[in-house]
């Protein structure tokens, strides 16, 4: 039971940050460059992915004996854009201004890599908790993942947050301002600000991985030379007793 | 035309784009390739991020 | 002649100012992914271009004569996933049996498009703007003209890349994000390049 429950928290540790979708994996691209202007926004598109992706990978880990093999991909596909219809709906009805705000990105949810290839790899192949707890580390690991390229957009693009605009959380929209206005960059807000955040965040992972990597060889090199050392230190010790 | 002959029409429509669908991918699966181009697949050189997922098909539906 | 300039000029505007994938952020999973050889960047526009067009053809009149008098517009994307979807298979499906020497260039690019969000935001964003059958086309041929360029260009910048002497943790993906900032920066400038003009 124990191994069980190590499991279930691997698995769920997995897509936030191992296997993260967007800066790990490189998946789902087009949205997080183009819905993180806020990090409400990025919330939004975060949430109604995730609803999205744990919907289909519990209904097709179900159905994952009734399908055939053959006809994997274009039921999962109908599979996803009913779903997505179904959020868009519901998106549509309680939060219009987030429906305005993302506007035809919710549709392109279908076409979304990370949606598919988790069905295609995941949900096809193992049961239904996993199935869910799989698509719900996805889910937030995508989540976070937007918040945070939203954070730096937002912040350096308009020199502060804003709440309650986009979601309904607060009555009326608060902005907190912390650069005084006249002072931000508003290069983060437009497309090109996306490029940069996004490239300079991948860069510092890879930047940490490069170091982690060094310091593995690092130490493996010092491990190497020290066993070299014994194993002569060893043998002369053995020749001298040889000797005497 | 009714609306309830509108929306038979459109249901079908969608029906058959369905089975259109299907009956092309699994055709498209089990037509061979012409010769010489048996062996394509997208290299780790021509596409970086994509061929991380060999499971899936749509990426690596001519590699089998 | 008023009306070709018109078109042109929407084609134009489509593919310079609203590029999609520096300013609208469709189709960035290929921009970025099949980007490394010139070669197959423009395979990979060719087929797009080819999509987005057939597909925009067949859409347009799917929504506007079918499913709104049927009463459900709402079924939308699943319609126009179906229609893309089964397009390029029914494409490669005859490209493969007819046509090696297409098959040998563009046969792997196909599959690919499917999940390309270009071909279903520009099916999508056509009729969610009500724009004409003509207009769509225009906005589909400019869009699809627009990725091929793009994407050619910024092949060619990649392979100039490969030798150049970038930080370690910026090799690849993190550098190429960066010149496409600076393209959509570029791109900015030409925000403005029909105002002048009256249509």
């Amino acid at each position: 039971m124990a191994k069980e429950k190590g499991h279930t928290k691997l698995n769920l540790l997995k897509g936030i940050v191992i296997e993260n979708p967007l800066f790990v994996s490189i998946l789902g691209t087009c949205p997080a460059l183009a819905t993180t202007k806020s990090i409400e926004a990025a919330i939004g598109m975060g949430i109604l992915f995730s609803i999205v992706l744990i919907c289909s990978n519990v209904l097709i880990s179900l159905l994952r004996k009734l399908i055939p093999e053959e006809i994997r991909t274009p039921s999962y596909i109908v599979v996803i854009a009913t779903f997505v219809t179904m959020v868009k709906m519901l998106a549509n009805a309680f939060l219009p201004e987030l429906y305005s705000t993302l506007g035809v990105f919710i549709s392109l949810i279908v076409v979304n890599c990370i949606v598919l290839g988790r069905a295609e790899a995941y949900a096809s192949k193992n049961n239904v908790f996993d199935s869910f707890i799989d698509a719900l580390g996805m889910g937030v690991g995508y989540t976070l993942a937007l918040i945070l390229m939203a954070f730096f957009r937002e912040f350096l693009g308009t020199g502060g947050f804003t709440i309650g605009k986009v979601l309904p959380i607060v009555p009326q929209a608060m902005t907190l301002q912390i650069i005084p206005k006249g002072y931000e960059i508003s290069l983060f807000q437009t497309p090109a600000g996306a490029f940069i955040v996004f490239g300079c965040i991948l860069a510092v992972i890879a930047f940490i991985n490069n170091r982690k990597n060094e310091l593995k060889t690092n130490l493996e090199r010092k491990e190497k030379i020290r066993k070299l050392n014994e194993a002569k230190a060893a043998a002369a010790k053995a020749n001298n007793g040889g000797k005497k | 035309m009714s609306q309830t002959g509108y929306l038979i029409l459109a249901i079908s429509i969608l029906v058959i784009l369905l089975a259109v669908f299907i009956v092309s991918f699994v055709l498209y699966k089990r037509t061979p390739a012409p010769k010489g181009c048996e062996n394509i697949i997208i290299s780790e050189e021509n596409c970086s991020s994509c061929s991380k997922h060999k499971e899936c098909s749509f990426y690596h539906s001519e590699g089998e | 002649m008023n009306n070709i300039i018109a078109f042109l000029l929407a084609i134009l505007s489509s593919m310079l100012i609203d590029n999609v994938v520096l300013s609208r952020f469709y189709g960035i999973c290929p921009f970025l992914g099949v980007s490394k050889k010139v070669k197959s960047s423009l395979g990979m526009g060719v087929a797009v271009v080819f999509v987005i067009v057939l597909a925009t053809l067949i859409c347009w009149p799917l929504y506007n004569y079918v499913l709104v008098p049927a009463g459900i517009p709402y079924l939308d994307t699943v319609a126009y996933i179906l229609v893309i979807a089964s397009l390029v298979q029914l494409v490669g499906l005859f490209i493969k049996k007819y046509s090696p020497s297409l098959y040998k260039s563009l046969g792997i690019y196909l599959p690919l498009i499917t999940t390309n969000c270009a071909v279903l935001g520009v099916a999508q964003s056509n009729t969610d703007q009500g724009l004409t059958f003509v207009a769509s086309l225009a906005n589909a041929l400019g869009t699809s003209l627009g990725f091929l360029m793009i994407i050619v260009v910024f092949s060619c910048i990649r392979v100039r890349l490969e030798s150049a002497n970038v930080p370690k943790a910026f090799k690849g993906l993190p550098i190429a994000l960066i010149t496409a900032a600076l393209m959509a920066i570029a791109f900015m400038g030409l925000q403005g390049l029909f105002s002048g003009v009256n249509l």
